[in-house]
Parts: C-alpha cells; sequence; structure tokens
C-alpha cells in the first residue's frame, strides 16, 4: 500500500485498510476504533450492570481471545467494575483441545483473569473418550454436542455466574441466517440474530443462565486483523470432521458475498433480525417483550459449539441430503392427497418396506417443514432414510428438540427436567437421558430410551 | 397405526427404468429424483402452473367480462412457457366451456440493452404464434416519467422546476452509467421495471400482473434482499397477491417450478420453444468483484438446484412464512425513508448503526 497518513490522527502511516468502512488506519488508531464500536454495542443494549460477574467462554481461538483481551480492555477503561472470569470446557478428547487449552491458560495469565477448566468428565461424570469407549464410535457426535451446548451453562452455574458471553462474529451470525433459511428453521432464524438470550434469572436453573454475544457486529477480519495488532496468542482447533454441511455451504455463500461487497455480512444480519421480527408467534415487536420471549424458548441445539458437525451424529454431506430427502417425501406427500403411503425409495436391498402413516389434516392442512407448527409430525416421516433397518435412527432425536425449540409462541409448555433442572419440553431432558442411557453401561446408538417420551 | 387406502402402485414393484408416473413410457428426464417421460413432464409442468391460476377459472369469470391479466413477457425461457402454457390453458378452457375464465395482455419491456433487433423479431415471432392475445411494447425508459421518479432519483433538486430538462430518454444510460456498482444497477434496473409494469397495468386495466418467476428466481431474490439488509420486504416481494403499498396485485404461477425443469420443458415440449427465446449471455464461471448481488446468488442456487432441489423451494417457501409488515400511510412507516431523502431505508440504517456500533 502506497504511504497514506492514517485517516484518524493523520499523523501515524496507516498500516490497515478496514474490511468494514475501507479506511486506512494506523494500527493503534483501528484498534481503538475496533474497541469502541464493542463498548458501544455493549453500552447501547445495556448489556451488562455495574459490578456483573461474566464468563467467557474461551475455547482458545481467536474469537473469545479477542473478545476477552476487548472486555479486560474495556472493563478497566470504562471502569464498569465487571468480574470477569474465563470458563473453558475440555471435551476429553486426547490431544484435542490440548493446544487450545495452553492458549487459553497463557491468556489467563497474561491478562490477569481467573480461568476455570471445566471437563465432560466432571461436568456429566463421562469424558468423550470414555462415552467413545462405551458407544464405539457410534452416534459419539451426538453426546459432544448435546453435552457441549450445556456445558457452558453448567460451568457458569458451578461458578455461580449468571451470564456468559461467547465471541461469536457478524460472519457467523450471517452463516446462522442463511442456515436457516436453507433449512426453513423460522423458530432458529428468531433466535440465532438476538445479542442476548436467556434472562439470566433463576427459574429455568442452569439453563436460564443469559447468553451474548459482545461481537456480534464485528467482522471476523477485523478480528483477526485485532488479533493480530495484539500480539494475541490463540489457537484454533478444527473439528475433524467436515464443517456441517449447511454451514459450509453458507459460509461459502458469505465469504463470496464478502468479496463484492463486505456491508453485506451485517446486511445479512440486520435481514435476519428483521425477519426474526416478523416470524409468526414471535411477538412483532421489538425490546423487552421479544427479549422475554427469546428468554423463554432459548434451547438447548441454540448454540453450536465451534467446529464441530453439529451433533447429529451423521456426516457432513448428509444434512443437506437428509432435510432434502424430508422435504422431498412432504412435496410427494402433499401431491397424492391426504392419506397415503410413504414409500422408500426402490433401493432397499431387503426388500423391506416401511409403511408409516402420514398425518394429514385434510389439504389445508399442510405440514411443509418440520420445524414451523411446533406439532409432532417428523416422527412420522424421519424415519424413512434408513432403507434397510428400522430402527428408529437418530433422526429420531431432531423431533423432540425440534418439540422444543418450537417454542417461539410463548404458550409452548416449558417445565423443567426432573433430574436436573434444566429447561425442557420434556419430563427428562436429552443430556440427562443420554447419560441414563451410559449409565446403565450398555451401548447406545442414539435414544432408545424404551418409552421415553422422546 | 392401521394402514391408509393403498395407492395403486403400491401393490406393484416400481419398475425405475420406466416412466415413475405412467410406467409405460421410457423416461427423458428426471424430476427430483423421479424419472418421468417426456407426456407426464409436460403434464406436471402445466399442472404446477394451472394449479396456481385457480382464481381465474372460467367459473369465476363473467362473459364478455374477463378479467384482463399483464403478462409482461422477457422473452427469456420462463416467460416464454409461461406464455405457451397458459395459451393451452385459455384453449382448453375454451374448448370446455365456449369461453374463459381471463385474458392476456403480453407486455414487452425494451431496456435498451442492445438486444433490440433480435429481440423484436422474437417478439414478432412470438406474437405469430400466439395471436389470440393482445400485445405491446414498451421503453424502460418511460418509467423516467411516472409520477414521482424525478424526486426519487434527482431529490436533491427542488421539485418544481425545471423537470421537464430531466426526462429524456438518454438519461437512463447515462443514469445507469453514474452508479458504481453492478448490484446498483440491477436494483434501478428492477425497480424501474416495477413501477413501469404497475402503471402498464393500470394504463390498460388489467387486473393483476403474471411474473414468470421459478422457484429459483424467488429464492435469488430471498438471498439476494437478504444480503441487501432488505429482507423485510421479501414477503410482499414473491407473495402471490396483493401489496401493502397498493397498485396491481402480484401473481407468480410458476413458483413452484424449477428453473432448470421450465428450460427441460422448453425442448420437450413440440414444436419447441427454443427458436423464441432471447438467449441468456453466458456467465462468468467464477463471481469477481464485478458480479453483482443477485448474480452471486443464481451461481448459489444454480448449484443447489442441482443436488438439494427441494431446498431451494424450502427458501422461499420459508420466507413465504413471514408475516407482512403493515405500512403507514405516507412514506414515514417503518422500511421507508423519510420523504425526499436521499438515502434509502436500508443506507439509513447503516449509517445510523455504525455510530451505534453496530
Amino acid at each position: 500500500m502506497p504511504p497514506h497518513p492514517c485517516e484518524t490522527c493523520h499523523t501515524s502511516r496507516a498500516q490497515i485498510l478496514r474490511p468494514s468502512t475501507g479506511t486506512r488506519l494506523c494500527a493503534p488508531c483501528f484498534t481503538l476504533a475496533f474497541e469502541t464500536e464493542t463498548a458501544a454495542t455493549i453500552t447501547s443494549s445495556q448489556l451488562f450492570h455495574p459490578g456483573e460477574r461474566i464468563a467467557i467462554g474461551a475455547s482458545g481461538g481467536k474469537d473469545s481471545t479477542v473478545l476477552a483481551s476487548v472486555l479486560q480492555t474495556l472493563n478497566a477503561r470504562y471502569a464498569w467494575g465487571l468480574e470477569l472470569v474465563l470458563l473453558s470446557i475440555d471435551e476429553g478428547i486426547a490431544g484435542y483441545r490440548d493446544h487450545s487449552l495452553e492458549a487459553v491458560k497463557r491468556n489467563a495469565e497474561v491478562l490477569g483473569l481467573p480461568l476455570k477448566i471445566l471437563g465432560y468428565e466432571e461436568l456429566y461424570g463421562w469424558s468423550m473418550d470414555e462415552v467413545v469407549a462405551q458407544v464405539v464410535r457410534k452416534g459419539n457426535c451426538t453426546y459432544c454436542g448435546v453435552f457441549r451446548r450445556q456445558a457452558l451453562d453448567r460451568g457458569a452455574a458451578a461458578l455461580g455466574v449468571r451470564h456468559v458471553v461467547t465471541g461469536h462474529n457478524a460472519d457467523d451470525v450471517a452463516e446462522t441466517v442463511v442456515m436457516n433459511l436453507l433449512r426453513g428453521d423460522l423458530a432458529r432464524l428468531g433466535r440465532g440474530t438476538s445479542l442476548v438470550t436467556g434472562t439470566g434469572g433463576l427459574e429455568g436453573g442452569f439453563a436460564s443462565v443469559k447468553r451474548s454475544k459482545p461481537l456480534m457486529w464485528a467482522y471476523e477480519k477485523e478480528i483477526v486483523m485485532y488479533a493480530h495488532h495484539m500480539r494475541l496468542d490463540y489457537f484454533s482447533t478444527e473439528c475433524i470432521y467436515s464443517p456441517e454441511a449447511f454451514r459450509g455451504s453458507a459460509r461459502t455463500l458469505i465469504k463470496n458475498l464478502e468479496r463484492i461487497r463486505p456491508e453485506s455480512i451485517l446486511d445479512v444480519v440486520r435481514s435476519g433480525i428483521d425477519m426474526a421480527r416478523l416470524v409468526p408467534g414471535a411477538g412483532g415487536e421489538g425490546g423487552s417483550r421479544s427479549r422475554r420471549v427469546e428468554a423463554m424458548s432459548r434451547d438447548v441445539e441454540d448454540d453450536t459449539g465451534g467446529g464441530c458437525s453439529g451433533g447429529n451424529g451423521e456426516d457432513a454431506g448428509g444434512e443437506m441430503a437428509r432435510v432434502e430427502e424430508t422435504l422431498r417425501l412432504n412435496e410427494r406427500a402433499d401431491e397424492e392427497g391426504t392419506e397415503t403411503e410413504i414409500r422408500l425409495p426402490a433401493k432397499a436391498t431387503n426388500g423391506q418396506r416401511h409403511d408409516r402413516d402420514v398425518v394429514h389434516t385434510g389439504p389445508a392442512g399442510k405440514v411443509l417443514s418440520p420445524t414451523v407448527n411446533g406439532q409432532n409430525h417428523d416422527r412420522h416421516r424421519h424415519t424413512s432414510n434408513n432403507a434397510t433397518v428400522p430402527h428408529r435412527t437418530k433422526q429420531e432425536k431432531k423431533p423432540n428438540c425440534k418439540a422444543a425449540s418450537d417454542a417461539a409462541p410463548p404458550r409452548q409448555r416449558l417445565g423443567q427436567c426432573e433430574r436436573c433442572g434444566y429447561l425442557s419440553s420434556q419430563a427428562v431432558c436429552k443430556a440427562c437421558m443420554l447419560l441414563e442411557g451410559l449409565n446403565k453401561a450398555r451401548p447406545r446408538t442414539g435414544i432408545e430410551v424404551g418409552g421415553a417420551g422422546g | 397405526m392401521t394402514g391408509p387406502p393403498k395407492t395403486r402402485r403400491d401393490n406393484v414393484a416400481v419398475d425405475n427404468s420406466l416412466c415413475r408416473r405412467c410406467q409405460t413410457n421410457a423416461p427423458t428426464v428426471t424430476v427430483r429424483t423421479e424419472p418421468l417421460c417426456s407426456p407426464c413432464f409436460n403434464k406436471y409442468v402445466s399442472t404446477k402452473i394451472i394449479k396456481r391460476m385457480e382464481s381465474f377459472r372460467v367459473r369465476h369469470a363473467e362473459a364478455g367480462h374477463e378479467r384482463l391479466l399483464l403478462l409482461p413477457l422477457s422473452l427469456r425461457a420462463c416467460s416464454i412457457v409461461l406464455l405457451h402454457i397458459l395459451s393451452q390453458h385459455l384453449r382448453t378452457q375454451g374448448e370446455k366451456s365456449g369461453r374463459t375464465g381471463y385474458r392476456l395482455h403480453v407486455l414487452y419491456v425494451e431496456d435498451g440493452k442492445g438486444e433490440a433487433s433480435v429481440a423484436s423479431d422474437l417478439f414478432e415471432m412470438v406474437q405469430h404464434r400466439y395471436p389470440e392475445h393482445t400485445y405491446s411494447t414498451r421503453p424502460l425508459s418511460d418509467a423516467l416519467a411516472l409520477a414521482g421518479m424525478q424526486e426519487l432519483l434527482n431529490p436533491h433538486q427542488a421539485t418544481t422546476q425545471d423537470s421537464t430538462a430531466n426526462v429524456n430518454s438518454s438519461d437512463l444510460s447515462t443514469l445507469f452509467a453514474n452508479l458504481t456498482s453492478t448490484t446498483s444497477r440491477t436494483d434501478l434496473h428492477h425497480l424501474l421495471l416495477r413501477k413501469l409494469l404497475v402503471h402498464s397495468a393500470l394504463t390498460h386495466t388489467c387486473s393483476a400482473i403474471l411474473w414468470a418467476s421459478s422457484t429459483t428466481r424467488l429464492a435469488e431474490r430471498t438471498l439476494a434482499e437478504t444480503a441487501k439488509g432488505l429482507a423485510f420486504t421479501l414477503p410482499t416481494q414473491t407473495r402471490d397477491g396483493e401489496t401493502p403499498l397498493g397498485g396491481v396485485p402480484s401473481y407468480y404461477p410458476m413458483r413452484d417450478l424449477l428453473r432448470k425443469e421450465i428450460l427441460s420443458y422448453t425442448s420437450l415440449v413440440s414444436p419447441d420453444l427454443g427458436s423464441l427465446i432471447l438467449e441468456e449471455k453466458p456467465r462468468p464461471a467464477v463471481s469477481t468483484r464485478d458480479t453483482s448481488i443477485d448474480e452471486l446468488m443464481k451461481q448459489y442456487f444454480s448449484s443447489v438446484e442441482r443436488e438439494y432441489p427441494s431446498i431451494v423451494a424450502n427458501v422461499v417457501r420459508t420466507t413465504g412464512k413471514l408475516l407482512v409488515e403493515r405500512v403507514e400511510e405516507g412514506l414515514e412507516g417503518r422500511g421507508h425513508a423519510p420523504e425526499r431523502s436521499r438515502l434509502c431505508f436500508g443506507c439509513i440504517r447503516i449509517l445510523q448503526g455504525r455510530e451505534a456500533g453496530g
């Protein structure tokens, strides 16, 4: 870049071309701008209250490392009086998290913040290595996903903290918006774009721990630049499985979009927020009312951990194909009229036919997408995917959590898990059910707990 | 679970070497994993469109006062196929009941992009092939003369003085040339086209506009508008029927068909429709900085369409479920910039957001 004075201080030489604004800045002016903008996100939404205890979900990756550093800086600069603590989750897979956990430890020292590392073993009584040994690589992703989602909450509760912050950036949220459009998941469309979910109250036990993403409006590129110029120490752990098919597809699209028009990333996020407002039953109004709805309907499945293929235990390419199959069968069932059988594709080699009723409430009552109307029609459809073995496949779990995640209208009954108190629409939440299975020391491929509601 | 009435097909093993529906002919095309023969495929395409024309059935029409519907013809594959199938539909209606449920007025808008002579030849051929409709042409620059357009495009000029100096067809090209990105050019083109069509529909006393947008096209628009921060307009832009802003209702009878299905149709019907179609300019395989957002979405969905066609349809269906925002009288409603603003709502929001850190 030819020598150019910084557009802010007009003194130093500009070293950086800011992706978000296209302005040329020197490093100190850039980092200050980045910090100030993050502060604005926090103060304009009154994210924290003075003296609040905040747990920073620290994975050792760039986002959470930058988040911790920025919060520390702002806390001192503006005297917010926050009590910051780093919270890191160790799945207990030998060799997987080691490097990033070391990075977290180093950060804790440099920042002078207390660090709590909680392992699955400590939280659930099972490390992932132990789970895999038990279930022999069948559905291990399921366990990891379910456990991870509750882990931050449980960890925070164990520390007596009611508010967790994560390093989700604008690119993440934009990808989630696109992903939810592709999946037809209106309910998550609403929640994924919220700055805050959860109430931070005590009513749901650790499930109502407040979760927020202060870096929601920051470009991933700028986070990388900030980390670089502040010489922050991080280590990104990419999951060994390929990225989730929907997210991968969405990610490519967002990256291409960024090349044409960087502002589009933020525009996708804003569009997501607008669409969330227009979701039927979502309250329709902004402000505290919709936040309350958010709070009640936050679901264990919402927060995808970085890098994981997403807890469904299937291979990446599989998810898009699975949704495609489901949609196609729905369409075909629609066309053929009210009651009909769904025939499996003739490739079933063992000649088995799986007859399932498709329950329609007449031509007007089409169930076009499993996620929207809150009713559990999925049970009848998903199982037709597996052509050869008539056991309840892993997809069976989806309907149950979808039943909980369809709770965008506050009318849905949300109770608490009998065992752990987690918010759940079932009597026993998913994690507890999985644990029950594990603890009975029998290999499980999915939820086969006899008679369980879901 | 007791068995429901079984369909005929279930008593016989399906032969995949034959058309899935009639089990008689050899398949010529695969529709979302089902192999179909040409007649069955053609029926599939027509049925999808005719189903959407329910409100224009003969029984809903008064003899002699059939509703006139505007069909904008871009001369691309989708609009030609729509014209063909609706012409067939009208013929069938006439044969069955001696009259029709609606009439079509076909409009071609010249956008001065340099395809004018080829286009006008094709337009003439279309008129010869389907003489039963009325036809007209209009230049896109006419849109500049519509009420309110000058204010929209030159808001910093005082509205009363010298407005005639701005109304000029060469202004269309200068207008486009002054825009800095392909995306904004595409955007403006669409805006002008839409306004012109509404005006034409009113001029010709048409009850509705029939757009030839396929599922794929609607999905592209969904993501493109999302990427521009304008997702709140989506329910009104892609939904059948009235829009809150008034004007003429829009319908999208091809919304259940994928673009690739429509393209297959053009060669499987006889006589072949290919000779009527204005060819697209070849698109670059990889997006560059010059690609517009709409073009990017086109590339994206043409690849998704190949393997996951139902997901394409799902995107449109999902946005169709969003509530339509009620727009207050006047332009100060949410989603609209204040009158005489230089910027659109989306841009105002970006700038406000930037100050607040968003």
